[in-house]
């Protein structure tokens, strides 16, 4: 997995206890056209408190153009931001 | 009641700003960490206000030193990195690492942003290895928040904040009586808490140069040509120290201040008058917050060839109206102006008393109930809605912040010469 630290477009539920969970999202493109991936299955997933910032860290698969692939998303309380970390 | 054989911890963060700047961005999908390269924490260099925060361990490998300007830093290394300050970010982090610091103890003094010393008075019998608890502490701040500190252990405060500074980054050290001959006194007395700028070539004209040196130094002699000061780092000096681990940092507020840096030279009798408002208005919203009134009130400045002056003035009655305090501070002012440019002026408002009663006077101008009911008004909105919510007119398209001087508008532990 690469760092890349795109912001992304999500789409999550949210539990009473006001824990996301991520279900799809989508990256826009260099050509300004939308890719949509669907998260097929969160592996794990950790909260961090790098610098006293809270976020939540998710570790997921999903299929990508064909190919299973494993990646890390990263939503921020502070700014409620969701960014792609790892790809 | 302070015993004699106390267990103090001085936590110290390394490169506090620039590890803290530095640890968001990574978080943040930044691939370069700044403690790795000649970096600094500075303010914006487009303003005049740029002068170097923080340096990276790197960094002060080319000669460069906290607070001087920019410029010559990049003179120093001319691949040098300048990222902006985050005062908001570096609260938070400080906020984290004193939440983690809690589980651990519940006596802890927040010294300054990035320094907290603990005490485990009585906590013999859940703590059996204190120098294990040292890195167990170090390794939990490293591991959850990113960032590393150092660790001093003795019986003091004074000795626990030599001992985290002896060897960075990311260590433990103790420093206790039994070891100050070895450890402590080697150092160059510039290291010692409270020898400064002013005192260090003093103690070199008495041919002091080591902490030992200043140890073994006559005390008499220091009293004689240092006063007080003298006897104090004589005992810094030997270790003496028996201050407690204060929850509240600040002992006794003794007066509230103001000052500002004009990124342009003040020309002009009414562009002071309206910074120093400016001042004024936070000044004496701090003093209202404090439940205080002053009775004293002057005003300082600096003139764009760096000379100082100031100009004090007591009151006949204690006051903590904004606008009474502004309009002493204008009179002041043009009592000592002598119409030179001027770079920063400040406003500092002292001898307090408490604001629960009101001394009458015959020589009142102005209604003091109505405008201390304006200020209390005003107050309110600024603490509900910001401070820009209201302002004042003459501020309208000046380009002047309509209330300046402090940090941010959070609380901001301030640094401190007490210990």
């Amino acid at each position: 997995m690469k760092v890349v630290a795109k912001p992304i477009e999500m789409a999550a539920w949210f539990t009473r206890d006001g824990i996301p969970h991520p279900i799809k999202f989508r990256i826009v493109n260099e050509d300004e056209s939308y890719t949509v991936i669907k998260i097929d299955k969160i592996i794990c997933t950790h909260t961090e408190k790098l610098a006293g910032n809270c976020m939540y860290v998710f570790r997921c698969q999903s299929v990508v153009e064909g190919i299973e692939r494993i990646f890390e998303i990263k939503y921020e309380i502070s700014t409620c931001r969701w960014i792609l970390f790892k790809i | 009641m302070v015993s004699s054989n106390r267990i103090i911890f001085h936590i110290d963060v390394n490169s506090a700003y620039l590890s803290w700047t530095s640890v968001y961005n990574l978080q943040h999908g930044d691939t370069l960490d700044l403690r790795m390269v000649p970096s600094v924490v500075g303010g914006d260099p487009r303003s005049r206000h740029g002068i170097v925060l923080a340096k990276s361990i790197p960094a002060k490998k080319y000669g460069i030193q906290t607070g001087e300007p920019l410029f010559s830093a990049r003179q120093k290394c001319r691949d040098l990195i300048i990222v902006p300050p985050m005062y908001d970010l570096y609260i938070r982090s400080s906020n984290a690492m004193v939440e983690i610091l809690r589980e651990y103890t519940p006596y802890i003094q927040r010294f300054s942003i990035d320094e907290c010393f603990l005490d485990f008075a009585g906590t013999e019998n859940i703590y059996k290895d204190y120098i294990e608890l040292a890195y167990k502490i170090k390794d939990r701040i490293r591991e959850d928040l990113g960032f590393t500190v150092n660790v001093g252990i003795s019986t003091n405060k004074l000795l626990a904040k030599v001992a985290s500074d002896l060897e960075k980054p990311d260590k433990v050290h103790t420093l206790f009586p039994h070891e100050i001959r070895e450890k402590m006194w080697p150092l160059p007395v510039e290291n010692l808490f409270m020898v400064g700028r002013a005192t260090l070539p003093k103690l070199n004209k008495m041919n002091i140069y080591t902490i030992g040196d200043l140890a073994n130094h006559d005390v008499e002699i220091l009293k004689a040509s240092l006063k007080s000061h003298g006897v104090l780092i004589w005992n810094y000096a030997n270790g003496i120290e028996d201050s407690e681990v204060r929850s509240c940092n600040l002992p006794e507020v003794k007066g509230v201040g103001n000052s500002t840096t004009t990124s342009f030279d003040v020309a002009d009798r009414k562009t002071a008058h309206m910074v120093l408002l400016s001042l004024v208005e936070t000044a004496s919203m701090r003093l209202r917050n404090l439940g205080n009134c002053c009775r004293l009130v002057s005003v300082s400045l600096k003139t764009s060839s760096f000379v100082n002056y100031s100009h004090q003035r007591k009151l006949l009655t204690p006051t903590n109206s904004t606008r009474k305090i502004a309009e002493t501070a204008y009179n002041l002012f043009d009592e000592i102006w002598r119409g030179e440019p001027i770079r920063h002026l400040g406003v500092y408002l002292s001898e307090l008393c408490s604001s629960e009663f009101y001394q009458i006077s015959f020589l009142d101008d102005e209604d003091t109930e109505k405008s201390s009911r304006l200020d209390k008004a005003i107050d309110a909105i600024r603490l509900k809605y910001g401070p820009k919510a209201v302002m004042r007119s003459v501020f309208l398209h000046s380009g002047l912040k309509p209330m300046m001087g402090g940090v941010t508008e959070d609380d901001y532990p301030v640094m401190t010469s007490m210990l």
